[in-house]
């Protein structure tokens, strides 16, 4: 984006230093949080990051990460975007106790939403009982796994979608209505196609959020081991050097998709 | 033919019509802003439910208000609206806008984007367009569906005056040709006088006249109707209330007779190429009327006129709001 030049009356002396004054505080707001990810790579050699991916089973996290965060992805997408559409519309009735109910699990510390989940789905409950009898259990699975993750990722998902839908009027909508079109063929040609680049941006995230989940993955989800768990793991047993490579493989494959969908969005934005 | 008998309750007041628009028929609906315009235009496309009555578009009915739910669903009424904003999907091309209706071809449609002088613009995005530009896109959208009464909120109250009555003729040509009936909101008498086959005059939600475009100027029924057609003479003869057209006044000579009106210039001011001129009568205020010929008089001087055929009004038709 451009930003057109300050009229003339505000060009002075004063307004330029300030201008400096905030660029530095910018840049060390920008070298702090890039800060951490610098010193990762500094601390790595390739030689290291190999050794350490060679060693047997190395992958397995890796693969675990990539398929719970992907179910939990396309569960979060298939229950969430109808949510965030009616949030979006003020279609719900009571909509402030929907917020609520979405922030919830953003507010609670992860560990003690990984408690929580203990009560509900756990195997000495109803709904474990009930889970039990499709043959799944809710602790230490796979399926535990995706719970967790879906529980820590969730609202940075729905709120998201509510904003991206909220900034498609509903007056596309309605002219959509009026030349005779039904209601989901407008929602595929015109809602989603507008609400798309925030739909990324929050896909995106949900998605870092998802990869990341620790919190409540350590309680409910100790096993099998994703990346989170193993780098914890490997730091417990082994130390700093050997769950580095681990960590860099986090970032590696949950930045990508993130960052890209945040350039795609941007780009898509000015397009519109 | 659309028979429209209803009532839709706003917060203010409840909009009560009653018309019938014949087959490719074309009828302007005039009032101020608020008198209702939008909320009629609405009901006829099945936008806002009605509190009582029905509508009906040939043997079909759109709405009513005994059985709501088995109202004909917005666009599939053959009932097309253009608003003020376009209202253009800006993800998609102009072409890509046109062909949107469910059943459009880009063969048919790109036939009529060339009527209306879009063929060279059929690839880029409505970001690019000209106010009136989108607004034939617009219009070029909707006539891809199976329109048989099309609806214009306003369309063209945006752009300026020589162009939306531009785009005003371009409607009523493509609309005769497809012998598609119209309804026209519209603030500007202009506008509806120019369109229109029928003017209806809309205040609070209420029609208080329907007719001829020409026979509602010269003929309002009351004095309400004839303020929002334009009159701003007002001359009160004890009961009567005498409504005073700026445009149809001749000056006299000095002197009386009948029918000659004495007042004195309070007020003046230009108006394109014609002055108007603000008079008042034994210290009561008339109205404003154009001078339209001669050398302006100068202020305070006695002016003598003649109204032509002023329609006079009594009783109940005599009140002004």
């Amino acid at each position: 984006m451009t930003v057109p030049p300050a009229p003339a009356a505000l060009r002075g002396s004063g307004v330029r230093a300030s201008t400096g004054a905030a660029l530095v505080g910018a840049l060390i707001v920008w070298v702090a949080l890039l800060g951490p990810l610098i010193a990762l790579l500094a601390h790595l050699s390739p030689a290291a990051v190999l050794s350490s991916l060679r060693q047997p089973g190395a992958f397995q996290p890796l693969l675990t990460s990539v398929a719970a965060s992907l179910v939990a992805l396309a569960v979060i997408l298939l229950l969430g975007t109808p949510l965030a559409y009616l949030l979006a519309r003020g279609r719900l009735p009571f909509p402030r106790l929907w917020e609520v109910g979405v922030i919830l699990p953003l507010l609670t510390p992860p560990l003690v939403i990984g408690l929580l989940l203990i009560f509900m789905v756990g195997p000495n409950t109803p709904i474990g009982a009930a889970l039990s009898h499709l043959n799944l259990t809710a602790s230490d699975t796979f399926f535990a796994l995706v719970i967790a993750e879906i529980y820590e990722s969730v609202p940075y998902y729905v709120l998201g979608a509510a904003a991206a839908f909220a900034t498609v009027e509903p007056q596309m909508e309605e002219a959509a209505a009026l030349l005779g079109d039904r209601r989901w063929r407008t929602w595929r040609r015109v809602t989603v196609p507008l609400a798309a680049p925030g739909l990324a941006t929050a896909l995106a995230v949900t998605w870092a959020r998802a990869m990341g989940a620790f919190g409540a993955v350590l309680i409910i989800a100790y096993h099998p081991f994703g990346l989170p768990m193993q780098i914890w793991v490997t730091l417990q047993e082994t130390g700093l050097k050997s769950a580095l490579p681990f960590a860099l493989v986090l970032l590696v494959v949950a930045l990508p998709l993130p960052v890209g969908a945040y350039l795609w969005s941007a780009h898509a934005r000015r397009r519109l | 033919m659309l028979a429209a008998d209803f009532e839709v309750g706003r917060r203010d007041f409840t909009v009560g019509i009653g018309i019938q628009v014949e087959p490719g028929e074309l009828v302007a609906i005039l009032g101020p802003s608020g008198a209702g315009k939008t909320t009629f235009l609405e009901a006829v496309a099945g936008l806002v439910p009605l509190t009582a009555g029905e509508i009906r578009l040939d043997a079909r009915r759109l709405s009513s208000a005994a059985n709501p739910r088995a109202d004909v669903p917005v666009g599939r009424r053959g009932v097309g609206l253009l608003r003020q904003n376009p209202g253009l999907f800006p993800h998609l091309t102009v072409l890509e806008n046109i062909c949107y209706p469910p059943r459009a071809t880009a063969a048919v449609a790109i036939k009529t984007a060339a009527r209306m002088g879009l063929e060279t613009m059929l690839q880029t995005r409505p970001k690019g367009l000209s106010g009136g530009e989108a607004q034939r896109v617009a219009l070029c959208r909707t006539l891809q569906t199976e329109v048989r009464l099309l609806c214009l909120d306003e369309p063209f109250s945006s752009l300026d005056r020589p162009l939306s009555l531009e785009l005003l003729e371009l409607v009523r040509q493509e609309l005769q040709g497809r012998g598609t009936a119209a309804l026209l909101v519209t603030h500007q008498l202009q506008e509806a006088q120019a369109f229109a086959n029928r003017v209806a005059v809309l205040h609070r939600g209420s029609l208080l006249q329907v007719g001829d475009p020409r026979e509602l100027v010269l003929r309002p029924r009351t004095a309400l109707v004839a303020s929002l057609v334009g009159y701003r003479g007002w001359l009160r003869r004890g009961e009567q209330l005498m409504a005073i057209h700026p445009d149809r006044v001749r000056p006299t000579g000095a002197g009386s007779g009948t029918g000659v009106i004495s007042g004195r210039v309070v007020g003046m001011r230009p108006d394109g190429a014609r002055i108007d001129v603000e008079v008042e009568a034994d210290g009561e205020w008339l109205g404003r009327f154009h001078w339209l010929a001669g050398e302006p008089p100068s202020m305070g001087t006695g002016l003598h006129f003649r109204a032509a055929d002023p329609p006079v009004f009594g009783g109940p038709e005599a009140v002004l709001d």
